[in-house]
């Protein structure tokens, strides 16, 4: 698969489990992975999904706006880009965000999150 | 490390910035031949083709304005993903248009940091 292609589909994959069921995120990270969540900085998996999974909204939908990827060195690494829209339930607007990924390679042949950035984008 | 990271973050970026409003050609120093830059979607690579395409918008003046700006360490071997959201001012236009930008800043033999990725987008509606 082209990189291109790899990001928009681990962009889909991370976005329909954020949607679905957000504890199954866990999967995506790993010890060594950072997340920025509008400023607050939170490590290791199990504190990432604790955050996600305590965000004060039950339901809510993601939909990408743009994708944009490049790789980020030697060790195989790529960066993903994201623009969206988040939809939360019984909200009449939906939140405007922009989200950066660096996937990292594991050995099964997959990905896995090392940094993840989190803005909402305000108007 | 991540303290750290946010520190040469935070400078790069205010850096990168008041080049770009001020001296845009000067840009040049801050690439490198392996960089990459994703504007608004095209694809361009290297420090000739990046800094052509960045001195030939359509505007020949501007000034950025930074809200935020998040860096984390992205590997062991000292590089750093830096996050920007702010707005960009264009003389002329009343209202300013919203960006995002992503940086990855990788080390220098001489101390300092080159930009290997640069990805920006506008921010819309």
């Amino acid at each position: 698969m082209d990189p291109d292609s790899l990001a928009k589909a681990f962009v889909e994959h991370y976005y329909t489990l954020f949607d679905a069921n957000r504890g199954a995120l866990a999967n995506l990270y790993q010890e060594g992975s950072m997340l920025t969540f509008e400023g607050q900085k939170i490590q290791g998996s199990q504190n990432i999904v604790a955050k996600l999974t305590s965000l004060p909204f039950q339901q809510c939908q993601h939909s990408i706006t743009t994708v944009d990827c490049q790789p980020s060195g030697p060790a195989g690494g790529m960066l993903v880009f994201v623009s969206g829209n988040l939809q939360l339930a019984g909200e009449q607007h939906a939140l405007k965000f922009s989200q950066m990924f660096h996937l990292m390679p594991t050995p099964q042949g997959s990905f896995y999150v090392f940094n993840d950035i989190f803005r909402l984008n305000y108007a | 490390m991540e303290e750290q990271a946010e520190m040469v973050g935070r400078a790069f970026v205010d850096h990168y910035y008041h080049l770009f409003d001020t001296e845009r050609a000067s840009l040049s120093s801050l690439y490198q031949p392996t960089s990459m830059l994703s504007f608004e979607g095209q694809k361009i690579f290297g420090v000739d083709d990046i800094t052509s395409k960045l001195n030939q918008l359509p505007f020949d003046q501007c000034k950025h304005l930074i809200s935020t700006v998040d860096s984390q360490p992205s590997s062991p071997t000292g590089g750093i993903v830096v996050f920007v959201s702010g707005s960009l001012q264009l003389p002329g236009e009343e209202h300013h248009l919203r960006f995002s930008q992503m940086f990855h800043l990788i080390p220098t033999p001489q101390g300092s940091f080159f930009l290997q990725n640069d990805i920006f987008r506008l921010n819309y509606g």
